[in-house]
């Protein structure tokens, strides 16, 4: 127990260790009967006073008062421990709710001390019935020393009703009884032990606390946090009110951490995501002051930092929290500068951000200590500098040695200060500019005049121009109008940005009326029930949808799932034949038109000239060809050389079986090849053509070649498993029998009836949209032509076809006047609207994903690959 | 581009994510908060380059029945 060592005393002959009982027994056997002196009141007054205000000295009567007993008791005990003298100590809760605190210290001298009155008595008695008496209320003894508030354990005898205590020290026990703080009985030796430490019995004064239950969590909180403080020392908890069925034995719980509070922040972070697995601890020994700090990042938003001064929990911090602080945003700050982890950080990061997801334990021990607040609860000795410098060092020198943990950590404080940046915009979003804006809609909004939801419909319209037409050509009872633009920028030549600006997204969640994030999304106030987006039928046009559609996605889910959003389908063509016209949505319709109109009275020879092919059989194969040589096309991407992958197309290499081969021998099929390709070498200029070569990996054989430029073209089975090699070879497969050039094109005779009307011109007749035109006439050339190619006759055919019309590609919705936008796009009962479902929009999530990623490489590679064929952004 | 299985992730952290979640599909408000402020400051672009002979050479395969000059 805590108490200055008084054998150093110059009062005490230093044979009185031995023989210590005879007097003291006689001194307080003199003291109580009679030898009354002022001085003996003055003792009594003392822990009278702790009686009569006892608020005063434990903070209250109450729960927490209760409890404060024992923390004053164990902490003389962990006082025993800091100075390297006791490693165990035990708390019991006994059925009457007394408790027993048992260590394994020195034991509390009890050796006699001179009073200043010259009286003489044992050092123990002294330090139970005297305020502010004990070691550690010299710094000579214990150098740092817990004890809440230093009232000392004169305090807890004060208001017990019973209190005992045992010592045993040199080789004997010693014992002595107590009453609220008065002597029952003299210290007397009671018999021999080889033990050594005190024990104290105190059960608290039922006239006194307004509660009397102590509770076992609330101990066991505080002695687990003594536990991580005091490295290594050994507490134990036990409860006698509680007992187990099965063996009585009482409820008990160890607390002991070799590691101290780097394993609090392990307790701490149970259960966390964390960021670094070991904790980073800082301790040191400076300027009278003892520290030691640990800290540890998990994946959390919050902070979490306990300090202690002398083993107190400094609730309310103070300048050990606040010099730790300090040097915790500067250390990381300088961190990442020589990290060269702040290029896209505008400002350094602020202490908030540093401290998210931090948990931190700070313990300083130091003479003296000096706290304020109702509580107690603040550290007020000035040590911030001291406690800063230590960070700074220790820190910094941690977050250079380990510069992986250094990176995870700063990282984590850029991406809370992005947050806490993004947190505010998206706050701004919905910040109403004035109080004077009534409504608030957006000045570009053209809304509708009706006001029920179920029958209005928005059409988000990129590009002002569009916007206008579209305003013009709304129905605008239930059509409103939101002209967005999508922002173009210059970020370095040759490269143009779309985006949506901070303005366009405002002025979108405004007109939609349903607010955005977790706490204002609501669907149900919803201005529209049909949102739709209009956009180019180009590349610009897609990209601008996708921005849209992945905002939807991510922000307004809900309105997808409920299928209020649509995309609009504008015409890619309008023909014109006479006075009648015909809107066309995309290439492929085109074509198809064209053939249609194109092979009419068209005969197609092949091969050897004998066969032909016309009629419906005519337009289907041209259907067919259409897309063969679009995924020809693809294909040919991989070998840049059209008669090569002609050669593949015509050889029929399908299967794995055409590259596996046959005892060690190469396919016959790409024995063919090679030998093909050998006979064009000449003509492309091939550096080299190589055997066929085993892959033993793949176990498939495979040919190549070196193309003019040198670079190593390849056919094997990843080429021919490919999915665009496949939708290749599934459309050769339909039109392989007529694909024998060359091929002549002529007309039957019999429908070659020249109209008299339209003897010249392009331009001719009028038809019905959709209808067949009338017998060709007017054709430049009735003479048999000649084509070499596929190619060659597709393009020669769809030109036919096109010769019959006045063809206007819409580059842009723009090009169309309010009429035609309102005829072909706009108007319900002529319209087609694509539904957006959830499923879909999966997919321009991973579009998106890939268009927004870091990798420029793989961008490029897929905006070439799909964002250009608008087919597959037409979701 | 059929892809039904695919596996759906947190825009933000690319934590794997499913359509039942109440913040889908984001993993938390945390993250959903971190992209509305994205596109708030107008952090999603979609940049191309405009003289890529690739591009040119594909946006003419697309457009290959005719040309737009009529």
């Amino acid at each position: 127990m805590s108490t200055k060592e008084l054998t150093t005393s110059p009062n005490l002959p230093l044979s009185m260790p031995d023989d210590p009982i005879a007097p003291a027994a006689a001194q307080a056997g003199g003291q109580s009967s009679g030898s009354y002196t002022s001085d003996n009141i003055k003792v009594l007054e003392g822990l009278e006073a702790v009686r009569l205000r006892p608020a005063m000295y434990i903070g209250s009567t109450g729960e927490m008062g209760l409890h404060h007993l024992v923390y004053e008791v164990v902490d003389n005990s962990v006082d025993e421990a800091l100075a390297g003298y006791a490693k165990r100590i035990e708390v019991t809760i006994h059925v009457d709710n007394s408790i027993t605190v048992t260590d394994d210290g020195r034991g509390i001298p009890v050796d006699l001390k001179t009073l200043d009155n010259g009286e003489k008595m044992p050092a123990v008695q002294v330090v139970l019935t005297k305020l502010h008496a004990g070691g550690k209320f010299d710094s000579s003894t214990y150098k740092v020393s817990g004890g809440l508030h230093g009232v000392g354990v004169s305090c807890v005898n004060a208001l017990s009703e019973a209190f005992d205590v045992e010592i045993w020290r040199d080789g004997h026990t010693y014992e002595q009884d107590y009453a609220r703080g008065n002597p029952i009985s003299t210290l007397r030796q009671t018999g021999t032990s080889k033990k050594r430490g005190t024990k104290v019995h105190f059960l608290p004064d039922k006239s006194i606390f307004t509660a009397t239950e102590y509770n076992y969590d609330t101990l066991a909180q505080r002695l687990r946090e003594l536990a991580f403080l005091n490295k290594g020392l050994e507490i134990s908890l036990s409860d006698e009110r509680t007992t187990d069925a099965k063996t009585g034995e009482a409820k008990r719980t160890d607390f002991k951490y070799a590691g101290g509070i780097a394993e609090f922040i392990k307790h701490l972070n149970k259960g966390k995501q964390i960021l670094h697995d070991k904790p980073i601890v800082m301790e040191g020994f400076r300027d009278g002051v003892d520290m030691e700090i640990a800290l540890q990042y998990n994946d959390s938003y919050s902070e979490t930092v306990f300090t202690f001064a002398n083993n107190i929990n400094t609730a309310d911090g103070g300048s050990h929290l606040s010099g730790f602080r300090t040097a915790l945003t500067r250390t990381i700050n300088s961190a990442g500068q020589q990290l060269g982890l702040f290029k896209d950080v505008k400002e350094n990061l602020s202490g908030d951000d540093v401290r998210e997801g931090m948990v931190a334990v700070i313990s300083v021990k130091l003479p003296q200590p000096q706290f304020e607040g109702q509580t107690k609860g603040k550290l007020n000795s000035d040590i911030a500098g001291t406690v800063q410098a230590l960070v700074n060092e220790k820190l910094g020198m941690f977050l250079e040695q380990n510069p992986p943990i250094a990176k995870k950590i700063i990282n984590k404080a850029i991406e809370a200060a992005r947050a806490r940046e993004a947190a505010r915009k998206a706050r701004d979003l919905t910040r109403r500019k004035g109080a004077l804006d009534g409504g608030g809609l957006p000045g570009k909004l053209a809304d509708c005049s009706e006001r029920n939801p179920e029958r209005c419909e928005l059409y988000l319209v990129e590009g002002e121009s569009a916007g206008g037409t579209a305003k013009q050509g709304r129905d605008r009872r239930f059509q409103a109008i939101l002209p967005l633009k999508g922002k173009i920028l210059n970020v370095e030549k040759a490269r143009y940005d779309k985006m949506l600006g901070h303005e366009e997204i405002r002025a979108m969640i405004t007109a939609l009326g349903c607010g955005i994030g977790k706490d204002d999304f609501d669907p149900s106030k919803l201005r529209y029930s049909k949102i739709i987006l209009m956009t180019d039928a180009d590349v610009d046009g897609s990209h601008i949808r996708t921005l849209l559609l992945t905002f939807f996605f991510r922000h307004m889910t809900e309105l997808i799932k409920r299928g209020n959003v649509y995309i609009a389908q504008p015409p890619l063509y309008r023909i014109k034949k006479g006075k009648s016209e015909q809107y066309i949505k995309d290439d492929r319709e085109f074509v198809k038109v064209m053939v249609k109109r194109a092979s009419d009275g068209m005969i197609v020879r092949y091969g050897d000239g004998t066969q032909r092919i016309d009629g419906p059989a005519l337009t289907k194969f041209m259907g067919n060809l259409n897309d063969y040589l679009g995924f020809f096309d693809k294909v040919n991407k991989r070998l840049r050389n059209e008669e090569v992958t002609t050669l593949l197309a015509s050889h029929e290499l399908i299967k794995r079986a055409d590259f596996e081969g046959v005892d060690g021998k190469a396919p016959l099929k790409l024995d063919a090849i090679h030998q093909a390709l050998e006979s064009i070498a000449k003509k492309y200029q091939f550096k080299a053509v190589n055997a066929p070569l085993y892959d033993e990996e793949h176990q498939t054989w495979s040919v190549s070649y070196n193309d003019s430029q040198g670079a190593p073209r390849k056919i094997d089975w990843t080429l021919a498993s490919s999915p665009e090699y496949r939708q290749m070879m599934s459309k050769h497969v339909q039109i392989k029998d007529a694909l024998e050039p060359p091929f002549i094109v002529e007309y039957a005779g019999k429908n070659v009836t020249p109209d008299p009307e339209e003897t010249e011109g392009e331009t001719v007749g009028e038809v019905e949209a959709g209808k067949p035109a009338p017998k060709r006439s007017g054709r430049v050339s009735q003479e048999p032509v000649k084509k070499a190619t596929p190619r060659e006759l597709f393009e020669y055919v769809v030109d036919q076809g096109r010769r019959e019309y006045q063809v206007s590609r819409y580059k842009g919705l723009g090009e169309m006047t309010a009429p035609q936008l309102w005829e072909t796009t706009m108007d319900p009962e002529r319209r087609t609207l694509l539904s957006v479902k959830l499923e879909d929009i999966a997919e321009t999530e991973t579009i998106f994903t890939t268009l927004m990623g870091e990798d420029v490489e793989a961008r490029r590679k897929f905006i070439e690959d799909n964002a250009l064929d608008v087919k597959n952004l037409d979701i | 581009m059929a892809t039904k299985k695919t596996i759906l992730r947190c825009p933000t952290c690319r934590a794997v994510v499913t359509t039942k979640d109440t913040d889908f599909p984001f993993c938390s408000d945390h993250c959903r908060q971190i992209d509305l402020g994205k596109w708030a400051s107008g952090a999603y672009r979609i940049s191309s380059p405009i003289l890529d002979p690739e591009v040119l050479e594909g946006l003419d395969s697309t457009q290959r029945p005719g040309n737009d000059d009529e």
